[in-house]
């Protein structure tokens, strides 16, 4: 028996825990919902709309369907997915009385919560990623036909060798790029922050649904959060100036993220601009982990 | 050394739901418990038998008095590194298999690899369920459930053990088998605190008694202590013509000591004679 | 007071400070991402009447562009349906959703201007007034709506150079020098095609009363690599001719277009296609080339009117 005091923040504690939360989520057979994933991807594959643009340009309207549709599969699920599964961890654990059974064992109440909530972002991450891996070869065999489309009319009028290039280069713009998992890693760090929100409001919440539609609310009106800071700094009129610094100060900005819309029509993010976005993730983790912590460190259960 | 569970004047007032008032649930209750000893709480329900558990644990907040496991208080982590628990009515996690749940619990507490390995196996065989090890927690019986708690509390090899209500709920073989598992753990030192309604059964395990009503504890003690009835005597005799009883009856009588109560047939428990027609049954 | 209550009021207490540091940064954060065009202004009020209240909330989550691929296949069934005033206002809202895809502006625009005009056009049960005002309503609708995307859009080389084609379509409204100036502004891009200098030269030659300024312009592409194409050969002589009435012809027009063969076949079909080219000593070479070359008359290309 080892005599060392049990100490919080224990890499492997915390990591027992996600994997069996992990688990225990997949055995819930979230990942059907790949499977609607997947019929999205395929229908937005054959969509066909009116082409006018001259042949040699022709065809990147199917690049804009694929990847918008995706995108915004990968947004719902990744929401829906960060705010109810969390949702119901506590609740379930107190139903099932394994809370009692794991609190009764030498575990702080700090890498109980760490694991539940690791547990839901390693499921979104593998989500995503099969997701994005399945995008990206769609896209990519969609690019290829699209620009192989675009040099056969080139050739027949007569472009040079150096205007095919720059007519590739432009399409393959619009296809899988490094950029484009730039967007969704912003969902996936979007989808972590609203883990956190649904956390806390679990630690206090004795009811899975309270939980799960306070967290919507949140996600909702985070949106106009920014709206509001910008009302608090610029506006005027004292009540409406509280109010919307109770907003901003509480609910987390969730259009900063909205960074996928501009990068989902081309428009390029440097490395230092997705840190910013990862820094302000990283805070909101750090920020909503050790306030579920204060307030469920002495939750009597 | 230190008492295996030191309660000392515990009190808990939970606080008033809407429009009511506050609800003193455990009333300077004080309950001291010795190493090796097997003591039972029971009271009916609503007594306070859980808060006074939750509060040792540490899951819940004593609202005065303290509790302590070998000297460590409860609520410290650390206290629990010697304990295992049994909730009331467990369920687990439905998702995994006995031998996972196990190896989870294994982990938490700091063991791994081939020795989590072993205990696993040992824990699975001492209480019966290695033909269930693979099957998920969803299709256990009641009394599996409480068999696989039972392992899962004993994990880390702890030197005390609680049990809150181990048999509720559970068919006589099943009952006879946690009990059957508590005196095994009583013979291997192991502490036991155990709390219940069902008196029988209390009976037979406990070493010590307390009795707890509406938060208070009204009586404490070893248990033959507290259920001989002082001024009796039992005699059982087999195979006594009536004449002889007549005889002992006469000699009772005419000592002028004491009375002659009763004669009859005594009783066996119900529950007894359901074990003997069913698993014990001897075939021919 | 409780540790449960006063645990809570510390988590409150924590999230207030932590939400008061963060307001300024997420403030220049959102700033500096709205001057580098990651994001957005928010979307306005007369949007918002458009899209129906489930879709705002939607199209605020950064799922506009879903949106508005979703809006493109309605506007698909307009389309068939030949309703071109839900259509354009379907293509406007698009555009506010997706402002930066060129997609949805270059088709939005050839549904106004090209197919809404033309059907207009067509519709015989209209009187011929009503036709020409549909028509050229239409026609200017599209054009405006192109121009905006390429303002939004400068650096989008298409953009530009379809508004050039739609100002020089001659079925249009015609404007040489807006489409010059388009032209231009594709060219100035950087990542144009080739042929939109040769366009943007063209079109001045045809600005009226401007047309000598396109001659240095015209110099450079026609001396340049694969400039010897016939119609900037023929605007080249024509432009020399007009800067220097007394050049010698036969020179010139062996420097610009090689044999006399050549010259005659182009400057044929040229001058037999018009299209508002100056057409300075045009018809004097041709009869001097026929002569040398001794074309017949019935071949004669100045026979036809």
């Amino acid at each position: 028996m080892s005599a060392d005091l049990v100490r919080p923040l224990n890499p492997r504690r915390i990591t027992v825990l996600a994997v069996n939360t992990f688990t225990q989520l997949v055995r819930m057979k979230v990942f059907y919902f790949l499977a609607v994933f997947a019929a999205v991807l395929i229908a937005a594959n054959f969509l066909d709309l009116p082409v006018h643009a001259a042949p040699e340009s022709a065809g990147v309207e199917v690049l804009y369907s694929i990847k918008s549709s995706c995108t915004g599969t990968m947004t719902l699920f990744s929401l829906v997915m960060a705010i109810v599964a969390t949702a119901l961890l506590i609740p379930r654990d107190v139903e099932d009385r394994t809370l009692y059974t794991i609190l009764a064992k030498p575990v702080p109440r700090l890498d109980y919560l760490l694991g539940k909530l690791l547990g839901v972002v390693a499921l979104i991450f593998v989500s995503l990623l099969v997701m994005d891996l399945l995008m990206t070869a769609v896209l990519a065999l969609r690019t290829n036909a699209v620009v192989e489309q675009q040099l056969h009319a080139a050739e027949h009028f007569g472009y040079t060798a150096e205007m095919k290039a720059a007519l590739e280069a432009e399409t393959r713009q619009l296809g899988p790029t490094w950029n484009l998992q730039a967007a969704v890693l912003a969902i996936f760090l979007r989808a972590v922050v609203m883990a956190c929100v649904a956390m806390l409001l679990s630690t206090f919440s004795t009811s899975t649904l309270f939980t799960a539609v306070v967290g919507f609310l949140v996600l909702f009106v985070g949106f106009f959060q920014a709206d509001a800071r910008e009302f608090y700094f610029s506006g005027s009129g004292t009540l409406g100036r509280i109010g919307a610094l109770l907003l901003s100060l509480f609910l987390p900005d969730l259009q900063s993220f909205n960074v996928i819309d501009a990068i989902i029509e081309g428009k390029l993010i440097e490395a230092g601009q997705l840190g910013m976005v990862a820094g302000v993730t990283a805070f909101y983790f750090l920020v909503y982990t050790f306030a579920s912590w204060l307030i469920f460190a002495k939750k009597e259960i | 050394m230190a008492a295996a569970v030191e309660i000392t004047d515990l009190v808990k007032v939970f606080p008033a739901q809407f429009g009511g008032k506050p609800l003193r649930a455990v009333d300077r209750v004080s309950i001291t418990i010795q190493p090796g000893e097997v003591y039972g709480l029971i009271g009916p329900n609503g007594s306070g038998k859980s808060t006074t558990m939750k509060a040792l644990l540490g899951l819940v907040a004593p609202t005065a008095g303290r509790c302590s496991i070998f000297g460590a208080d409860s609520l410290a982590v650390d206290s629990r590194r010697q304990v295992g628990f049994l909730p009331e009515n467990p369920y687990f996690y439905k998702h995994l298999s006995g031998a996972e749940t196990l190896r989870f619990y294994g982990k938490l507490c700091g063991l791994r690899g081939s020795g989590l390995a072993r205990r696993v196996d040992e824990l699975l065989e001492l209480v019966d369920l290695q033909g269930a090890r693979d099957r998920r927690l969803g299709g256990y019986s009641k009394g599996m459930l409480q068999r696989i708690g039972l392992a899962q509390a004993l994990v880390q090899e702890p030197r005390l053990v609680i049990l809150d209500e181990p048999t509720a709920g559970v068919d006589p073989i099943g009952s006879r088998q946690i009990r059957d598992l508590v005196l095994e753990l009583k013979g291997r030192g192991i502490t036991v605190f155990l709390c219940s309604h069902l008196l029988e059964q209390v009976q037979e395990v406990c070493d010590r008694v307390g009795i707890i009503f509406r938060g208070r504890m009204v009586r404490e003690g070893r248990l033959e202590e507290m259920l001989a009835i002082e001024d009796q005597t039992e005699i059982v005799l087999s195979n006594a013509s009536p004449e002889l009883i007549e005889r002992i009856r006469a000699l009772v009588t005419g000592s002028g000591e004491g009375r002659f109560v009763h004669t009859g047939k005594p009783r066996t428990t119900l529950e007894r004679l359901f074990l003997q027609e069913t698993t014990d049954r001897q075939e021919p | 007071m409780k540790t449960a209550t006063r645990r809570l009021i510390a988590a409150v207490g924590l999230l207030a400070a932590a939400g008061a540091a963060r307001m300024p940064v997420e403030q220049a954060m959102t700033e500096r991402f709205r001057e580098d065009g990651l994001l957005r202004e928010p979307v306005d009020v007369a949007t918002q009447k458009k899209l129906g209240q489930g879709f705002f909330a939607v199209s605020l989550g950064g799922l506009r562009t879903l949106v508005a691929t979703i809006w493109n296949l309605r506007a698909f069934g307009y389309f068939e349906g030949k309703q071109w005033v839900k259509l354009a206002d379907t293509y406007e809202t698009i555009v506010l959703l997706a402002p930066h895809s060129d997609y949805y502006w270059d088709t939005g625009s050839w549904h106004m201007a090209y197919n809404a005009s033309v059907d207009y056009r067509n519709r015989e049960h209209l009187p011929e007034l009503r036709r020409e005002a549909e028509w050229r309503q239409w026609v200017e609708r599209g054009t405006a709506f192109l121009e905006e995307g390429a303002r939004q859009n400068p650096d989008s080389w298409r953009l530009w150079a379809a508004l050039g084609r739609l100002y020089v379509d001659p079925f249009k409204l015609i404007d040489y020098e807006k489409a010059a100036e388009a032209y231009h502004r594709s060219a100035e891009t950087g990542n144009a095609l080739p042929y939109v200098r040769r366009a943007e030269a063209l079109c001045r030659a045809r600005i009226p009363g401007r047309e000598d300024e396109a001659l240095p312009l015209v110099r450079e592409l026609n001396d340049g690599p694969r400039g010897k194409v016939p119609t900037l050969n023929c605007v080249r002589f024509v432009l020399e001719l007009r800067a220097d009435p007394g050049i010698d012809r036969d020179r010139l027009a062996a420097e610009v277009f090689g044999t006399p063969e050549r010259a005659w076949r182009e400057l044929g079909d040229f001058y037999l296609g018009s299209k508002d080219y100056p057409m300075n000593g045009v018809r004097t070479m041709l009869r001097r080339l026929e002569r040398e070359l001794q074309i017949p008359d019935e071949q004669s290309v100045l026979r036809n009117p």
